[in-house]
């Protein structure tokens, strides 16, 4: 059993370790690929792999895991070859390089079971050693061009040591730790207001409120700085990217390049985790439908290879990300026409409103006729998932040019920015980044209608849900709701009415049991400044949700 | 620090059981018992009354025992579940064992404790009308509950223990925490 367990803790350490190595040498492989594809050396970037591909190796011999041992071995073996003479390489090799690199990705994560996927390395095994013995079989490839930078170089064999990985659980213990630290220091506040109040002052008060003032700066560097060692670049995301573009891309006869950028912007593992799905849906929806065959482009007077861009930038605390594509772009006659045939309201003709139905819920996946005729692969699941994150998702087209999509994240879901507030003597917190506004609610303001409530706001009638009710409070309403907050999650308002607004406050996320339930009305719970717990609301289960009962 | 501090089994303040806090001493003392060789079959059980009757659990499974401090209610969670309370920077689900029990939820008193508990490798509070002390019981003391008290809805009873005057009711945990739940009005 003990040993059972720290088994698990040393595969999943091996798993954190290697994966990130393989799918460098994986992105190193194809880019290898494209560059002899196009008649440059890469023989540099090639040899470069031998460190990296050692290091699995050892690894895996360590843990007993014999299919990835194998494969790190043949593609040690092979990388060898090349870096010796390079004009052995061809389509074969590249071949070979991409495919057992891949598998290597393939490979790690499942290493907890330590016969998956022997027969496939074995068959590698086999293959690179016929490929050894028998010689460079196809004709030389075009020859080679001589003049390279030597930084393009670097960055392509850089994949080894740059990597970034940490231990999470070691992480997550800190930042409790540090939850308990805020904890006190306001449980410090608290006390020092209550003394200030009753001795008025004194040089001893005056020593404190210093101290105590110190301290609250102290703590929000700790914090900004804590945050900053669970940053991980995005490119730990964005490294699987290539191959399932160039796979998908293959599959569909399409010729397309992946061009990442700011693959070195930090985001927090929380949302990194949770951010390669939506993006695999855009990347795919751009592959599939955003570019078109390549006879179409050609004669369209565009380049027969098609470029998608997968670009991230930090901005405040926030961090943008861009999936664009240069196809065909989107056609407005076509989503209308489609959003009529499904029975949705359309909005309004002008292009923003027609692009913004592409995220309606079965627009993208209620028709699979064809590729030419819509967008969309689960462009909703993508669009939901990102709103999850208290994210938003728009949309830019240009017919003929093609389409981006702008993704907007925040930088980490452990510590969230919130409005502490109280309904019925219970207190909760509201992520900020859900939270359109906080209006007081003026007499006569609450309206009626259908049995749900309704109040204007910024010139629209929203409904509003009552605090006690959502949440079930249960007892009868003694405190009157002096205030609604105005909840948002995409393009989806909803308000809630609360009866008072305690402030705004930092709070360390922590996960609810699952003896707890799923709440749909609750995402977590923190420790608030007095030792109590408060749970999170989850806005977007709320905004979701359709008529409480 | 604040009002809402809990209490954990090892503060040093006066309690109306005295009982209860020498129950990490006898923790102690029950994990040294293990590594000498312990006479076979003796069960140590930790006792504590809801409604009147007096149930065991085996300490193997109880992490420590806590004061009631602030429980906060988590909405639409299951009936069973009163809350979550602050363990020391953890957040620990407390489960109204009554109601699993088919009894009223309780109203707290100053004798109210909250049982820290592994169960399946989850920690878990559990919200007791009071806790007596650590007993050591003889396995072969354990007798089966009478068939008539018996169906589904208790098999999470183990046995019965007569013990001086008493009757204590064993528990599996495990299984009361999974037996169909009373349901909520």
């Amino acid at each position: 059993m003990a040993h059972d367990h720290a088994f698990a803790e040393l595969i999943q350490e091996y798993i954190s370790e290697c994966l990130p190595l393989a799918e460098g040498v994986n992105d190193v492989c194809l880019a290898v690929e494209r560059r002899w594809d196009a008649g440059d050396h890469a023989a540099a970037a090639v040899a470069g792999l031998k460190a990296t591909l050692h290091t699995i190796k050892g690894n895996s011999a360590m843990m007993g895991l014999r299919a990835m041992q194998l494969v790190a071995h043949a593609l040690e073996d092979l990388a060898g070859r090349i870096a010796a003479d390079e004009a052995a390489r061809g389509e074969a090799e590249s071949a070979l390089l991409v495919h057992g690199s891949g598998l290597l990705v393939d490979l790690i994560p499942a290493a907890a079971d330590p016969d998956a996927g022997t027969g496939a390395a074995e068959d590698f095994v086999s293959q690179v050693r016929l490929h050894l013995t028998a010689g460079p079989a196809g004709a030389p490839s075009a020859p080679l061009r001589l003049e390279r930078r030597g930084a393009d170089r670097r960055a392509e064999a850089g994949a080894d040591a740059s990597t970034v990985r940490g231990d999470f659980r070691r992480l997550d213990a800190l930042l409790e730790i540090f939850g308990e630290a805020m904890i006190e220091q306001s449980a410090l506040t608290e006390v020092h207001r209550r003394l200030a109040t009753r001795v008025g002052s004194g040089p001893e008060l005056a020593d404190l409120d210093r101290v105590v003032g110190a301290l609250g700066a102290t703590m929000k560097r700790l914090e900004t700085a804590l945050m900053q060692t669970r940053l991980l670049p995005i490119s730990t995301v964005f490294g699987r990217f290539t191959r399932a573009v160039r796979d998908l891309a293959r599959d569909e006869r399409k010729r397309v390049r992946l061009v990442i950028e700011g693959g070195e912007t930090l985001l927090d593992k929380t949302i990194l985790d949770r951010l390669g799905e939506p993006l695999v849906h855009l990347l795919s929806n751009a592959v599939v439908h955003g570019v078109e065959p390549e006879t179409e482009r050609v004669s369209a007077g565009k380049p027969a290879e098609a470029t998608i861009g997968l670009r991230a930038s930090a901005l405040a605390d926030r961090v943008v990300i861009t999936v664009s594509d240069d196809g065909r772009g989107l056609d407005t006659d076509r989503i209308l026409a489609k959003a009529r045939a499904l029975g949705l309201e359309v909005p309004s003709d002008n292009a923003a409103d027609v692009y913004g139905l592409i995220f309606v819920p079965g627009f993208s996946t209620a028709e699979r006729v064809s590729h030419v005729a819509g967008r969309g692969v689960g462009l909703d699941a993508a669009a939901a998932a990102i709103h999850d994150l208290g994210g938003g998702i728009e949309v830019a087209s240009q017919p003929g040019r093609g389409t981006s999509f702008t993704l907007s994240v925040p930088l980490t879901l452990a510590i969230v920015r919130s409005l502490i507030v109280e309904v019925d003597h219970e207190r909760y917190a509201v992520p900020l980044s859900h939270v359109a506004e906080t209006v007081r609610l003026e007499p006569g303001a609450l309206h009626e209608i259908n049995r749900q409530g309704v109040v204007m706001w910024r010139g629209s009638a929203i409904h509003v849900a009552d605090g006690g009710r959502l949440l079930g409070t249960g007892t009868t309403r003694t405190a009157p709701r002096n205030y609604f907050v105005v909840l948002f999650a995409g393009p989806r308002r909803r308000g809630v009415l609360v009866d008072r607004l305690v402030g705004h406050q930092d709070v360390v996320v922590k996960g609810l049991d699952p003896t707890l339930g799923r709440p749909a009305v609750v995402s977590g719970a923190t420790i608030l400044g007095d030792g109590r717990v408060a749970c999170i609301l989850d806005a977007v289960g709320i905004v979701a949700q359709r008529e409480a009962a | 620090m604040g009002r809402s501090a809990k209490v954990s089994s090892a503060a040093p303040t006066p309690v109306p059981t005295p009982g209860v806090f020498e129950f990490a001493d006898q923790l102690t003392a029950q994990a040294a018992a293990v590594q000498a060789p312990v006479p076979a079959a003796q069960l140590h059980l930790i006792t504590f009354r809801l409604d009147g009757e007096s149930f065991g659990l085996p300490v193997e499974t109880v992490r420590e025992v806590i004061r009631v401090g602030d429980i906060t209610r988590v909405p639409q969670s299951p009936a069973h579940i009163r809350g979550v309370t602050n363990l020391r920077g953890r957040i620990l689900p407390v489960v109204e064992i009554r109601t699993r029990l088919g009894l009223t939820p309780l109203v707290p008193r100053s004798t109210a404790r909250i049982i820290v508990a592994e169960v399946r490798g989850r920690v878990l509070g559990l919200l007791v009308d009071s806790v007596a002390q650590v007993q050591k019981v003889p396995a072969d003391r354990v007798i089966p509950a009478p068939d008539e008290v018996k169906s589904a809805h208790t098999d999470y009873i183990t046995g019965v223990v007569q013990l001086y005057d008493r009757l204590l009711i064993l528990l599996d945990l495990a299984r009361a925490l999974d037996a169909p739940g009373v349901p909520h009005s």
